[in-house]
């Protein structure tokens, strides 16, 4: 038996690396902090709501003390707002969503880096980079990691099963197929055949994935693009399904809405967020009869919508190390794994490999159809909802403008593009 | 004297801290408002520049001339609702002396609740699909509406749901006000046979001017700051037809980043609400007795 060079060098990397980790796993202490208090701002979705459930957990594992200041989500940016203006320390971990706000926040110096933090102080059993490539890239800017993955998802299509049989129809398989199956369930059953979102500021989540498998772009050579042949097409495609077969009043449709219509069997197709799987499942009666597919592909191919809430350090926090534990904490694999199986996507593979994940999504084909679904937002997915530049909320707001505009029919879709093309193009020119 | 004096001198000096607590409170914001509304910031809230411009856009934005629309047809078609039906539940109220209180703790209930609560349940009954309004029509023969989603429904809409949770506030502002006035006048009125319509046109209403008056300032403040029915029921839609003025300088400065601009339409949302608070005012001064 031979020894090369080679191999020595590779053994004593390996021992090296072993002592290093055996050395850290040593080293870190998760009371190391106790006895502060760190102040956590929460969106009240129901994520952010498990979060707090299970803080006693962590205030048991560190001894710090976690002071909870819980919102719904626009209230919450509200909040967070007004005490980073004041560059106020009141708040030391919040809730972020880089797709959204990740930009603007990093521009205006709001997010401490996490890169030190995610490289040299971390548990032996964090697993750093078990997260998704996709998820750890939305959060980077500028070099910088400003947030840290808790979950993952995008908008998906849940069907009714027993309607498409009763009606003699499979799951559509096009983008432009969609109308055909609409218009084909509007004439053989009473229920809202295909519902969506409408409400201005909310839509463009679910409309970005139309936009997209059209084959469009939000920005062209650095001009807004919403006139391009393939964005019309979707904003004529997307007002039309909603506005032929669509419930009334989806003008004013968000999540909430969605849910209740689909949830109370009132909706053949919803095309809405996979965070409101658990809800929708809730009462059990769309557990047997629904089906769950991402949006089908277009002309454009398949780029469905794909984002996660993350967690982030604020620039301004007092105690950003104790900060720190609670946001390894909260997006541990463990914490995850738990998360996973109250119909939080897990943003780490490793979780969604673990037996109990597996074995709670075997108990139901919708869970099964739900987990499969959103591997395809994570391996294809994109994370451009809006335009991507800082203004990124303000742009949403304009292309929310243009479908509703074609919904309540004010506006043909040259007029609604041409007028979204002009404010979007300001918008690109402030950034 | 010099006793008496030296009492004012140090019960002065004691209020004094509270005083300056108070003014500050109210005045701090405000100014600082005013002193926003003259800087310009980027889409990251960094300040960069300073002067009028916020207030030259203004004029400019077709989005704030919407909002000046949306609050005073909103605000108008509110009072005017509230005012009438509040003197009428009034009357009855004033009449029907022995109404059990558990009654008048129903007619009063709507006003205790947040406007928040309050958006909640009428988002629900007015859901064009799932809610009960709509069933109601149906049920009547009648088509449904969109309510809520309709662009010519939505601010009447609004105002009717206003107008259900601040009536009974009213109409105990104008209750306070019929208790006080002199029976006398009824007495002479009825002694020269005056018909119920005359007493009430001639003497009531005239007699209760000043109190409906101090409805009316009191309802303006609110109804032109319109805010919290609104962000729980429409958020400014369907497509901007029930943006007031409240709304559209929320969305500009926390969702947009825009302080600047934000403070200047706020700003101007104070004026207008100063503007009919001491127009108001002078009214009362007016049909005073």
């Amino acid at each position: 038996m031979y020894i090369t060079r080679r191999g020595i060098a590779c053994l004593t990397a390996a021992l090296a690396t072993a002592w290093v980790t055996s050395a850290a796993a040593q080293e870190f202490d998760w009371k190391a902090h106790s006895g502060e208090t760190i102040t956590f701002l929460a969106n009240s979705n129901p994520l952010g709501q498990l979060l707090i459930d299970h803080a006693d957990e962590f205030e048991e594992l560190t001894g710090i003390t976690l002071e909870v200041d819980s919102y719904q989500e626009q209230q919450m940016r509200q909040r967070l707002m007004t005490v980073m203006n004041a560059r106020s320390d009141e708040v030391d971990v919040f809730m972020t969503l880089p797709s959204r706000e990740g930009m603007q926040f990093a521009s205006a110096g709001w997010y401490a880096d996490l890169t030190p933090y995610i490289q040299d102080s971390v548990s032996p059993d964090y697993d750093a980079d078990g997260f998704g490539k996709a998820l750890m890239d939305a959060a980077t800017f500028d070099g910088q990691l400003t947030a840290v993955p808790l979950n993952i998802e995008g908008p998906l299509l849940y069907y009714r099963t027993d309607v498409f049989e009763e009606c003699g129809l499979d799951a559509p398989s096009s983008l432009e197929g969609l109308a055909d199956t609409a218009a084909k369930l509007k004439e053989c059953t009473d229920l809202t055949p295909f519902a969506s979102r409408g409400l201005a500021p909310a839509a463009p989540y679910t409309f970005s994935a139309f936009m997209h498998n059209m084959g469009g772009q939000y920005i062209i050579d650095g001009e807004s693009a919403m006139c391009s042949p393939e964005a019309k097409q979707a904003l004529t495609l997307y007002s039309d399904l909603l506005k032929n077969y669509g419930p009334p009043g989806v003008v004013n449709y968000s999540f909430q809405q969605l849910t209740a219509l689909y949830s109370a069997g009132r909706s053949a197709m919803s095309f809405e967020s996979s965070n409101e799987f658990g809800l929708i499942m809730e009462s059990g009666d769309r557990l047997e009869d629904t089906a769950i597919v991402p949006l089908p592909e277009g002309p454009g191919g398949s780029h469905p919508t794909v984002i996660g809430w993350g967690m982030a350090i604020s620039a301004n926090s007092a105690k950003p190390d104790a900060a720190w534990y609670f946001l390894q904490w909260a997006s541990s694999p463990e914490m995850q794994a738990k998360f996973a199986l109250e119909g939080i996507a897990p943003p780490r593979a490793a979780v969604a490999d673990s037996a109990d994940y597996k074995a709670w999504l075997e108990e139901s084909p919708v869970r099964q159809q739900w987990h499969d679904a959103l591997a395809v937002l994570a391996e294809t997915g994109t994370s451009e909802i809006g335009y991507p530049i800082i203004a990124n909320p303000e742009s949403r707001e304009h292309i929310g403008q243009a479908i509703g505009d074609m919904l309540l029919g004010t506006a043909s879709v040259d007029q609604a593009c041409a007028k979204a093309d002009t404010a979007l193009n300001e918008l690109i020119a402030r950034d | 004297m010099r006793v008496e004096q030296n009492h004012r001198g140090q019960m002065a000096a004691m209020s004094m801290p509270a005083l300056v607590f108070t003014v500050g409170m109210i005045a701090f914001p405000f100014l600082y408002t005013i002193w926003m509304s003259f800087q310009t910031y980027s889409s990251t809230g960094q300040v960069t520049g300073w002067g009028g411009d916020n207030y030259l856009r203004m004029v400019v934005d077709g989005q704030f001339w919407n909002g000046i629309w949306i609050t005073l047809y909103l605000y108008v078609l509110s009072l005017v609702m509230q005012l009438v039906l509040g003197t009428g539940l009034a009357l009855l109220l004033f009449r029907a002396k022995r109404l059990p209180g558990i009654v008048r703790s129903l007619f009063i209930s709507p006003f205790m609740m947040p406007p928040v609560v309050a958006g909640m349940m009428w988002l629900v009954i007015l859901d064009p699909s799932l809610g009960a309004a709509n069933w109601i029509l149906t049920s009547l023969g009648l088509p449904p509406s969109a309510w809520l989603a309709s662009p010519v429904l939505v601010v009447p809409t609004l105002a009717m749901i206003d107008t259900w949770q601040w009536t009974p506030y009213v109409a105990l502002i104008v209750l306070g006000g019929l208790q006080s006035l002199p029976p006398s006048v009824y007495e002479a009125a009825e002694i020269d046979g005056a018909s119920r319509r005359a007493v009430f046109f001639r003497i009531t209403l005239p007699l209760l001017l000043p109190t409906l008056v101090t409805a009316m300032i009191l309802r303006s403040v609110d109804l032109l700051r319109f805010f919290d029915l609104i962000y729980i029921t429409t958020q400014g839609g369907p497509s901007n037809h029930s943006m007031t003025l409240n709304i559209y300088g929320f969305r500009v400065g926390f969702e947009f980043f825009q302080l600047g601009y934000a403070g200047a339409l706020m700003v101007t949302l104070s004026v207008l609400v100063l503007g009919a608070v001491m127009a108001f005012n002078r009214l009362r001064a007016v049909v005073e007795w």
